[in-house]
Formats: C-alpha cells, sequence, structure tokens
C-alpha cells in the first residue's frame, strides 16, 4: 500500500467566518473540505453554540506541504486580527494522492 | 388605557413570560438548552406563518393600499443609520466601524419583536392590518447596506491594518442582506400568501394560526436563555451604549408611529410600524455585519441589540408605542 505525506489543516472558527474562510481555502488551492459544527471554550471566552449563528466551526482541509503553509499565512495576516478562530496542522498519509 | 396598564398586560402574557423564565434559566446556569435543529425549525414556522398571513392579507387589501406605507417603512429602515451613526460616533466616542456596524443593527428590524407585538395587539383586543408582515420585510435589509457602506467609506480613509478577506465586493453584503433565510423565508411566504389568498389560508390556517402562540412562547423560552447568557457581556459595552440601547427604541418607535398614522395606517398598523423602527436586529444583521465589516467589535452589537434592546422592546416597547398611538390617534 503507497502512501503519501500531506497536511490536515484544521480551523475551529465562529460560525460568522464560514465563507470567507471557505472562500479563502478553495482560492489559495484547497481541493475540498468538512466541516461540523462543535462547541467549546477559550481565550475569547465560551462558545455557547446556543443557535447556530453563535456556534464554532471546525473546518478540515488536507492539502500538500506548500499549500498548507499558504493557508496558515493567509490566515494568520487576514483572518486572525478579525475573527475569533484557532488553526493548527499535523502530519498525516494519504492513499490517492491526485484526490488533493 | 394607561402606558402602566399596558406593560402590565404586556408582561403577564405568556410570551414574555416564558421570555422571562428563560433568562431565568440561563442565569442560574441551568442546563436547559434547545437542540439547534428545534431552534431552526421554530425560527421557519413564525417566519412562515407571519408572512404567509401577510400574503394573504395582502391580498385582501390590494396592493394600493400596501405599497405606500411599505415604501415609507423601507425608507425608514434606511434612514435610521444616519441619525443613530453621528450620534454613536460622537456622543458614544465609537470607532467609525462600531458605530456603523450598530447603527445597521437599529435601522433593521427583529421579526420575534414585531412577532410577539401583534401577538400583544391580539391580546389587547387591538385589530392591525395583517399586511404589516409586508413592512418587516422590507425593512430588514436597506439599513444593513447603509450600515456597511458607511462603516466602508469611514474605514477606508483610515487604518491600513491587514487586508480584508471579505472586502471582495459589495455583492457579497447584498447576497448576504437580500438572500439571507429570514428574508428569503418572509418575502417567499408573503408572496405565497398573495398568490393564494384567503382560501389558501383555509388550507393552512389550523397549522400555521391556531398553534402560533404557542410556538412563539417556545421560542420566546428559548431566546430568553440566549439572551440572558450574554447578560454578563453588559459590563464590557459601558453607560452609554445600555442608554442608546434603551433611548433609541424610543425616539424610532415614536417616529415610526408618526409615519404610520402619515401614510394612512390604521392604530393596529402605526403601532406595528413603531415597533418595527424600535426594534433592532440580531440575527440578520449581526450575520452580514461579522461578513462585510469584520473589523467592527461584534460584542458591542450583539449585546446592544440582543441583550439591552430585545428585552426592553419585549417587555417595555411594545405597550409604549401601542400607548403612544392611542395617544395620537384619540
Amino acid at each position: 500500500m503507497q502512501t503519501h505525506p500531506m497536511k490536515l489543516l484544521t480551523v475551529v472558527c465562529e460560525a460568522h467566518a464560514r465563507t470567507p474562510v471557505l472562500d479563502m481555502l478553495r482560492a489559495t488551492g484547497a481541493h475540498g473540505w468538512t466541516l461540523f459544527p462543535v462547541e467549546g471554550e477559550g481565550a475569547g471566552g465560551c462558545r455557547t453554540a446556543d443557535i447556530p449563528e453563535f456556534t464554532n466551526l471546525q473546518i478540515q482541509v488536507v492539502v500538500r506541504l506548500e499549500v498548507a503553509e499558504m493557508l496558515l499565512k493567509r490566515l494568520e495576516r487576514e483572518f486572525f486580527p478579525r475573527y475569533t478562530m484557532i488553526a493548527f496542522a499535523a502530519d498525516v498519509q494519504v492513499l490517492r494522492q491526485g484526490k488533493f | 388605557m394607561t402606558l402602566l396598564d399596558a406593560v402590565q398586560a404586556n408582561l403577564l402574557s405568556p410570551a414574555v413570560l416564558f421570555f422571562v423564565l428563560g433568562v431565568f434559566a440561563a442565569l442560574v446556569r441551568s442546563d436547559l438548552k434547545f437542540p439547534e435543529p428545534l431552534y431552526a425549525g421554530l425560527t421557519i414556522y413564525l417566519l412562515v406563518a407571519i408572512g404567509f398571513k401577510g400574503g394573504v392579507a395582502i391580498a385582501e387589501a390590494g396592493l394600493a393600499q400596501v405599497w405606500l406605507p411599505a415604501l415609507a417603512a423601507m425608507a425608514l429602515g434606511a434612514l435610521i443609520p444616519f441619525w443613530t451613526y453621528p450620534v454613536l460616533r460622537h456622543a458614544g466616542r465609537l470607532a467609525a466601524v462600531d458605530a456603523a456596524a450598530i447603527a445597521a443593527h437599529y435601522g433593521s428590524v427583529s421579526a420575534v419583536t414585531f412577532i410577539a407585538a401583534t401577538n400583544y395587539l391580539q391580546a389587547v383586543g387591538q385589530p392591525y392590518e395583517n399586511y404589516a408582515s409586508a413592512f418587516l420585510a422590507v425593512m430588514e435589509s436597506p439599513a444593513i447596506l447603509v450600515g456597511v457602506v458607511l462603516g466602508r467609506l469611514a474605514t477606508s480613509r483610515g487604518s491600513g491594518t491587514a487586508p480584508d478577506p471579505a472586502r471582495t465586493s459589495l455583492r457579497a453584503v447584498v447576497h448576504e442582506a437580500l438572500c439571507g433565510r429570514s428574508v428569503l423565508l418572509l418575502v417567499g411566504a408573503l408572496v405565497v400568501g398573495a398568490l393564494c389568498g384567503p382560501k389558501g389560508m383555509e388550507k393552512v390556517g389550523p397549522f400555521f394560526v391556531t398553534p402560533f402562540q404557542g410556538v412563539l412562547a417556545l421560542f420566546l423560552l428559548e431566546m430568553g436563555t440566549v439572551a440572558g447568557r450574554r447578560l454578563g457581556d453588559l459590563r464590557k459595552v459601558g453607560v452609554f451604549l445600555l442608554l442608546f440601547g434603551v433611548l433609541t427604541p424610543l425616539i424610532n418607535g415614536a417616529l415610526g408611529v408618526l409615519l404610520g398614522h402619515w401614510t394612512g395606517l390604521g392604530l393596529g398598523g402605526a403601532t406595528l410600524l413603531g415597533v418595527l423602527a424600535a426594534s433592532a436586529s440580531y440575527i440578520a444583521a449581526p450575520a452580514a455585519i461579522r461578513v462585510s465589516l469584520p473589523d467592527a467589535n461584534p460584542t458591542l452589537y450583539l449585546t446592544a441589540s440582543l441583550a439591552i434592546t430585545f428585552p426592553f422592546n419585549l417587555t417595555v416597547g411594545i405597550p409604549y408605542c401601542l400607548a403612544l398611538a392611542r395617544w395620537l390617534y384619540a
């Protein structure tokens, strides 16, 4: 079985950041994403997630190494000053490299 | 009926009492929490029901009677940010982008406040024009667009921080304001109601009319918990916004009632236009503003509209508008 090294990028952000984040992912070269509503607590206080507008979203995307670097740079520069969010990357192995 | 009687009648309605129960549940940190799909389902039901009823009323009254007050309502919504913005900017010393964001929220409207007002009018036996839902539909978006333009004009002159990812076009803002689910459902249901007319109402009335008050009570219980959880933020926004959140509905409510009177609405209709002008959006406006003016501080506009003005209108603002209309029409 042949696996390939990739980066799994995870963004946890406020629901209102959904459209700009997804637009940026597409524009920067991500080929797909997975998204689910989550709740939690962090430096910005507790996200009660009581109604869809106030929930947190966890967005995950698997990308090539250079794309991950570009995405993190853009997140840091353009999004972190404005939206409540965190982002982190992890090494993963994938099958079917061409899908990403 | 004095203002005090009117407030008392309102406070003892199931809708308001359930709202208070929700606030209480949040304050005592109860684990009461509606599942998200239920909240979304109740919202859809309320918007469709009120839109459909309004559409049927338009079919009965004819567009000729509706267009002038609807146009006036729309203009009022769009103009409110022009007086609230300078007040917030200069008297409140808020940053331009925050002032513009809050102004957009107060020009836009709260559907739940409107629905609670129709409920209240029914409870006190005050007839009103059912087609007033059309005013709700046309007042939601204009102020958001005006607020966003005000904010962008102000910020393009100053602050050169990081590039804004959502700055791409005003098209995204227009899309958010006009195609957001509340406007879409409301306008859609209005059109469906207008096309079906009273015959259509006979078919769906048992579902959309009879259980309406119960659904509203349940929804306000949830909104009570949502607003209650944000009461802690009141400490962060300062005295100015507290005063602004209470005084603005009184002024805008009076403007709405006056405009309703001038454009030929009855006492009930003028009251509803007053309530719409007094109300502040906390669902549609934050969604549009967060995307189009991401530098504005959400704690300020959300706390003002959701934790101050919404409970104020629900308890005092609605009977205030009715008392004002009764005095004007007397």
